[in-house]
């Protein structure tokens, strides 16, 4: 697929990384707490590592910055979601069966 | 368990399927937030006084969630016999086990507020609609029909549950709150094992869409009616109720039932 040389440019270049701490979210073992937080309402704003679970609306957290393509998983309703871009050019997940 | 990877999303697939089917996943998940509840309540909770008739507004609204929780009780646990592979039935184990506890903490809360009959408080108060789609629910588990039978339970059910509950947490009593917060956590895992596996199926005979869409059809305006009841009984603006079944809607739309 041709692709904007721009857009290229920034897919291709490093992904900022990024140290998890647990924000208290309980719902999981503990292991896995940090990769996962509670979505605050309408005010709350994803940070580049992060999406939002359309399942069960938790805030799913990577050590890496998400793009479009990207697996991620929500423990806490089981689900296996790839990164796609939306409309308004924010990144969302969707669930794959 | 193996340890957690750097990264949870590096795991591959399968291992990640097993593993949050696991019970060990499930008993770690849950004692995160139950550790150190009694009945699903933390200790300290103070008992805030209703006036009467919110009291008998509040019996009625929970003699119905305990009709939706023997319901999905029933139907979890007929659900193992019928599973498909071990992880779904170890999986609907954990579910059973959940579903029993619901049952226990909204009996306890009515005990709380004074009822002393609540099997009878219960038939009492049930939602006609409600109990109609129990039994058709039962009905579908004993036909053996693993994806009708999930779709009711776990994805039309268990949703509009996981969104009652949630707003009835925000503006309940502090022991009210407490009970309803620890059952949303694990409806999570409820709605999310029936629209995957769901989904799974659906990906695989995509002809199964047009018998659980007629099943659908049938009974979530059974479910759809009792929460629109139970929201008024809240007291929550009619402003505020489309919000019940627009998660619903979203669920059935991802799994191709516009």
């Amino acid at each position: 697929m041709m692709r904007d040389p721009l857009e290229r440019k920034v897919d291709d270049a490093p992904r900022q990384r990024f140290l998890l701490e647990d924000t208290g979210f309980d719902e999981v073992p503990p292991k896995y707490r940090r990769f996962y937080r509670r979505w605050r309402g309408a005010g709350d704003v994803l940070a580049p590592n992060e999406v939002l679970c359309p399942v069960c609306k938790v805030v799913i957290r990577s050590t890496r910055e998400l793009r479009e393509g990207d697996r991620v998983y929500c423990m806490p309703c089981m689900s296996r979601l790839v990164v796609v871009r939306a409309a308004d050019g924010t990144l969302e997940a969707r669930v794959a069966y | 368990m193996s340890r957690a990877p750097a990264d949870v999303h590096q795991l591959d697939p399968r291992a990640f399927r097993e593993e949050v089917h696991s019970f060990e996943f499930w008993f770690q998940s849950v004692t995160g937030y139950l550790a150190g509840t009694c009945f699903g309540q933390h200790e300290g909770i103070p008992d805030e006084p209703l006036e009467p008739a919110e009291r008998e507004r509040l019996v009625t609204v929970l003699c119905n969630y305990c009709v939706g929780e023997t319901a999905a009780l029933e139907g979890a646990s007929g659900l193992i016999a019928i599973a498909p592979d071990r992880l779904s039935k170890v999986f609907l184990a954990t579910q059973v086990a959940d579903e029993g506890r619901h049952l226990e903490v909204l009996l306890n809360r009515l005990a709380q507020l004074g009822v002393a009959e609540p099997e009878q408080e219960i038939e009492r108060r049930a939602s006609r609609s409600l109990l109609q789609f129990k039994r058709r629910l039962l009905s579908l588990v004993a036909g053996r029909d693993w994806e009708a039978a999930l779709l009711a339970q776990n994805v039309i059910l268990e949703a509009m549950e996981f969104t009652v509950f949630q707003h009835h947490a925000r503006g309940a009593d502090p022991r009210t709150r407490d009970v309803l917060q620890g059952i949303v956590k694990d409806e999570r895992r409820h709605i999310g094992f029936g629209e995957n596996e769901l989904g799974r199926r659906i990906q695989a005979a995509p002809h199964i869409r047009a018998r659980l869409r007629e099943v659908k059809n049938e009974l979530d305006h059974l479910v759809l009616e009792t929460f629109e009841e139970t929201l008024r009984q809240l007291g929550l603006a009619a402003s505020d109720r489309p919000e019940l079944g627009r998660h619903y809607l979203e669920t059935v739309a991802r799994l191709g039932f516009e």
